[in-house]
């Protein structure tokens, strides 16, 4: 009963200030005076000047500029492209992952830096390089023309980009987990009866889908905010493969500085509600699968 | 259900795991698979689990070769060394997995598995923890939900792979005599591996002495302990002496005085003698020098906690350990830097290796 009452008498108490404890690296105060400094003067005071200019334009407008078809149009072909892409390659990242992981074969660690070559390259050059090949003129492009339909300076055209650049951000981040999981967890479903699919959805996919949803969202973020590779490949048709950064681009060159503003508020929004979403998704996954 | 194996080979690369190995398990037996690691004894586990295939021979469930028959299909109940626990499941779901994976026709209604899981649960004493992850478990607890879930699919075979290696020593002797009465109940054909001799010797109804690929020798515990078949078996089996002498004329010897040995002698040559501490026979070192017949060794140290004193001697130069019972040790009067006479009450020889 003492004993209770005692725990419960301190814990509360305890749990309040954990973060001044004592600790081993001494410093709090510097630390986090720097980290709230570094991110005001970064993140918080430019994004917030930004809103607050956006704001001089009143509602009204506001909603006006923001809800223009193509506006609207844009934003459906940014955050529609990026969740594509960032999909297509929650399923061929994993594949990549997969291999690079499980298998051992001459060219491994060749294929192992490629993964990496959209981390380092500037993404126009991406965009230059996928252009020339996925342009009706192209080797692929000219396939899809005889097909009947075009790949490059179409929604599908940034898709291939943005699946391009979002890859890696997938297969670095399943890769560490897959390495973690040991082969005699499959054995062990094996023996138990069940079947290689069985063993797929019920026992591997759950241990990496935190990380695969962490990978995913990176990607997608990447994919809403890229810009290089996509000009190029997009052809940047008005109501058809316009995207957003392209359209504040296009607002800043007509010098309408107050246009600009408002779209780039808007898409910061949109950004920031999808983030959050992620990252209640991520925590949901992450209680579901206990550590 | 009896397995029998016959010929069965498997190499990695260059690396011979199992040479040709023909092994008979009875139904319904506790057999241990003993050896050093190298042995080829995970190994031979793993082909009969269906996870490794061999190269040459057959492995047969009741007399039906199994060959065609993947893993999954040989109901066989396997337990990893390192539990390979499902971690994003509860004890619970990880019991019932075996049992919610079968095909929709053999699948029991969930009331059913529900009841089932809770029995295993109950039998391996961890129901209070179903809904736990294997992550807040302890290694021991672990174990027994491995085994748990090995069991659901009541296998026909249980194979064990080194089951009790990653746990420490009371953990280790406590699930060892459960793991005992609980194949006393059930009398499921059982096969662990393990590279601990008093496990083995203490756990199996009977062994299987692995080396270097091959089977050395079955037998029961005391059989193996009592006869080794070779030196290998002799060394392996537990804490002994070797010293080197002769064998002439058919006499092994020792220092030029005659070794009483059990079992053949061999050739004539350089011979080494093996002999268990405990079968060591120390007596008082008589005033006017050593009788015939014995040696005389010196006393180097003594350790005498628990009921067993165990003394280093100096016979002629060589280490000989030895073991007695404590009340032996206080007739005998012996300490660190006394004399006293040796004799071997059990000895065996073998021709040493060139």
């Amino acid at each position: 009963m003492t004993a209770a009452a005692s725990t419960t008498a301190t814990k509360p108490a305890r749990r309040g200030w954990a973060f001044l404890a004592p600790t081993i690296l001494p410093g709090f105060g510097t630390a986090f005076g720097f980290t709230l400094a570094y991110l005001c003067l970064i993140v918080l005071i430019p994004l917030g000047h930004m809103a607050l200019r956006a704001a001089d334009v009143g509602w009204d407008r506001f909603w006006a500029i923001t809800l223009a078809p193509r506006v609207l149009h844009a934003f459906y072909v940014s955050f529609g492209c990026a969740l594509a892409a960032a999909l297509i390659n929650a399923v061929f990242g994993l594949v990549v992952a997969w291999v690079l992981v499980r298998y051992r074969f001459p060219g491994r660690r060749i294929i192992d830096a490629m993964v990496d070559l959209p981390f380092a390259l500037p993404t126009s050059v991406a965009g230059i390089a996928l252009t020339a090949i996925y342009a009706p003129n192209g080797w692929i492009g000219a396939l899809a023309k005889a097909a009947g339909f075009k790949i490059a300076f179409t929604p599908l055209g940034i898709v291939i980009a943005l699946v391009f650049v979002g890859m890696p951000f997938i297969v670095r981040t399943v890769e560490p987990v897959l390495q973690d999981l040991d082969a005699e967890v499959e054995e062990a479903a094996a023996s138990l009866g069940a079947t290689r699919w069985q063993t797929f959805t019920k026992v591997l996919l759950p241990t990496i889908l935190p990380a695969l949803i962490t990978g995913v969202a990176l990607a997608f973020a990447r994919g809403v905010g890229e810009y290089g590779s996509v000009i190029f490949i997009a052809g940047n048709i008005p109501a058809v493969s316009e995207i957003v950064p392209l359209l504040i681009v296009a607002r800043l060159e007509q010098y309408d500085y107050a246009g600009a503003t408002v779209i780039a508020t808007a898409m910061m929004g949109v950004s920031f509600l999808m983030l959050l979403g992620i990252n209640f998704l991520q925590r949901w996954t992450r209680s579901r699968h206990a550590r | 259900m009896a397995i029998e194996i016959r010929n069965v080979e498997k190499t990695f690369g260059a690396f011979t795991a199992l040479g040709g190995v023909s092994l008979d398990v009875r139904s319904g037996e506790l057999l241990a698979l003993l050896g050093p690691s190298g042995s080829g004894k995970t190994t031979l586990l793993r082909i009969i689990a269906g996870l490794d295939h061999a190269d040459a021979g057959e492995v047969s469930f009741d007399g039906q070769d199994t060959r065609d028959r993947a893993a999954r299909d040989r109901k066989v109940g396997f337990v990893f060394q390192h539990y390979a626990l499902f971690r994003h499941m509860t004890v619970f779901d990880n019991v019932a997995f075996g049992l919610r994976v079968k095909k929709k026709a053999e699948r029991p209604a969930e009331m059913d598995i529900r009841r089932r899981v809770d029995q295993l649960l109950t039998m391996v004493q961890l129901s209070h923890l179903a809904s736990r992850y294997p992550s807040q478990l302890s290694g021991g607890q672990r174990q027994r939900v491995a085994l748990a879930r090995a069991l659901a699919i009541e296998p026909k075979v249980l194979l064990l792979d080194e089951p009790f290696g990653a746990l420490d020593a009371k953990v280790r002797k406590d699930l060892r005599k459960w793991l005992r009465h609980l194949h006393d109940d059930m009398h499921i054909t059982s096969i662990f591996v393990t590279h601990d001799q008093e496990e083995a010797l203490e756990l199996a109804d009977r062994v299987v002495v692995m080396n270097h690929g091959q089977i050395i020798q079955v037998g029961t515990p005391a059989e193996v302990y009592d006869h080794p078949a070779d030196s290998f078996v002799f060394d392996f089996l537990g804490g002994v002496n070797r010293l080197n002498g002769v064998i002439e004329a058919g006499v092994a010897r020792l220092d030029g005085k005659a070794v009483r040995v059990d079992g053949a002698v061999g050739a004539d040559g350089p011979a080494v003698i093996y002999v268990r501490p405990h079968q060591v026979e120390l007596g008082v070192a008589p005033a006017d020098g050593v009788p015939d017949g014995k040696w005389s060794a010196r006393v180097s140290s003594l350790h005498a906690a628990g009921p067993v004193a165990r003394l280093e001697l100096d016979l002629a130069g060589r280490a000989l350990e030895a073991q007695l019972s404590r009340d032996r040790l206080s007739d005998l009067a012996l300490e660190v830097g006394s004399w006293c006479t040796v004799d071997f009450r059990h000895a065996r020889v073998f021709p040493a290796k060139s």
